[in-house]
């Protein structure tokens, strides 16, 4: 599903100068260009894990990118033992 | 649900800032974003998350601590979570192998592994997207041009081949979503709706029309004009047409999957004029012949 930036702030409950910090620092990712912006529900749950680590557990600007880079390459390495799991599955043994 | 000053481990009479203290301890631990294989771990945070909104709002908790809100009307609503996402086959531009990009290098048959699915995640195609496209009988019998408009956005031109069935689903190769690096477009499924039709039903590969005659028609015999979904043909009703009488247009069916044509059956049915005719009553009143005959 494809959200517009004014329906992501209407989401996210965001102002247009957070998101676009946001989107400078690289938290978030939308699609297209600017101005026109595509976002997907994955950006949604996203920002809300931002909130949630900014407002919830007072973790500040900083602490946030690192938590974020961190979070990412451990889904990347989730994603990849999926991967792993679905071929060695899908290998015939013997 | 539990009492929330438990579930946080606090006593009632904790200030407000051990409340947050206690709550960001816990969540901290427990948030299922950060703890992507721990199934357990949702339901804690589920729990503290809720026991927070409640005795972590001055208002609401003075709402508790009366007894004004129960415990139970704390819990949130499911959301989805970041993880949800994160893990999905959907590609996303978050992913990130460099916490494993060192194991790649080497020259074992688990580096090998990992090359692949790093390779295949990076050219992994687009998936498979599904749309119902609803047409009338008529064009599913002859075919027809449709244009799809996209929830969202854009549209699909379809070629609709004759004969089309109820639920037969059209795949448009390279029509879904895109894929990444040189994985290409997945591909889009239309599952056709067919509108049911005020004159025509198909069974199989023939269609049935219940076509209305008149009485001078049906008892005379005639040449009359028959709708088809390909167009008008002239059909002969013989002499002495009753009702019910099913005549066969041959070949005026739906295409046949093996080549040639289904038969059109055309089912007669004896009108009588709104408004009766002096001169027919008249005919009638006198007609021995109707008097003696019973068809029951």
């Amino acid at each position: 599903m494809k959200i517009s930036k004014e329906e992501f702030l209407s989401l996210s409950g965001m102002g247009h100068e957070m998101l676009d910090a946001w989107i400078e620092e690289e938290w978030l990712i939308p699609g297209g260009s600017s101005p026109e912006l595509s976002f997907s529900e994955i950006d949604i749950a996203r920002a809300r894990l931002i909130r949630d680590l900014q407002v919830d557990f007072g973790v500040n600007d900083e602490g946030v990118g690192v938590i974020l880079n961190l979070v990412d390459q451990l889904y990347g390495m989730r994603r990849t033992l999926m991967e792993l799991r679905h071929a060695v599955r899908t290998t015939p043994s013997g | 649900m539990k009492d929330p000053y438990e579930s946080l481990g606090v006593a009632p009479t904790a200030s407000a800032d051990d409340i947050q203290k206690a709550y960001r301890k816990l969540a901290k631990k427990l948030h299922p974003d950060l703890n992507p294989g721990n199934a357990e771990a949702e339901e804690k945070f589920k729990e503290i998350a809720g026991a927070y909104g409640l005795v972590g709002d001055a208002e609401k908790r003075k709402g508790f601590d009366s007894g004004e809100i129960d415990a139970a009307g704390a819990e949130r609503p499911r959301q989805n979570y970041y993880r949800d996402y994160a893990t999905s086959e959907q590609d996303h531009p978050y992913t990130d192998n460099s916490g494993f990009a060192d194991f790649m290098d080497s020259e074992d048959a688990f580096a090998e592994l990992l090359r692949r699915s790093a390779q295949a995640q990076a050219n992994r195609r687009g998936h498979d997207l599904a749309y119902r496209l609803p047409i009338e009988f008529i064009e599913s019998i002859a075919g027809a041009n449709k244009r799809l408009t996209l929830p969202e956005g854009g549209t699909l031109d379809i070629a609709i081949p004759p004969g089309i069935t109820e639920g037969q689903v059209l795949r448009l190769r390279g029509k879904g979503a895109p894929g990444s690096g040189k994985g290409g477009f997945g591909d889009a499924f239309i599952e056709v709706e067919i509108k049911p039709d005020r004159s025509f039903t198909r069974q199989g590969d023939d269609i049935y029309l219940e076509l209305p005659i008149t009485l001078t028609e049906a008892v005379l015999g005639a040449r009359i004009k028959v709708p088809t979904p390909t167009g008008a043909v002239t059909m002969a009703v013989p002499k002495g047409s009753n009702t019910g009488r099913t005549l066969r247009l041959r070949g005026k069916g739906a295409p046949m999957h093996a080549g040639g044509y289904g038969d059109q059956l055309v089912k007669l049915k004896v009108v009588l004029p709104k408004e009766l005719d002096p001169e027919l009553e008249a005919f009638v009143s006198n007609w021995q012949g109707g008097k003696t005959h019973n068809p029951r």
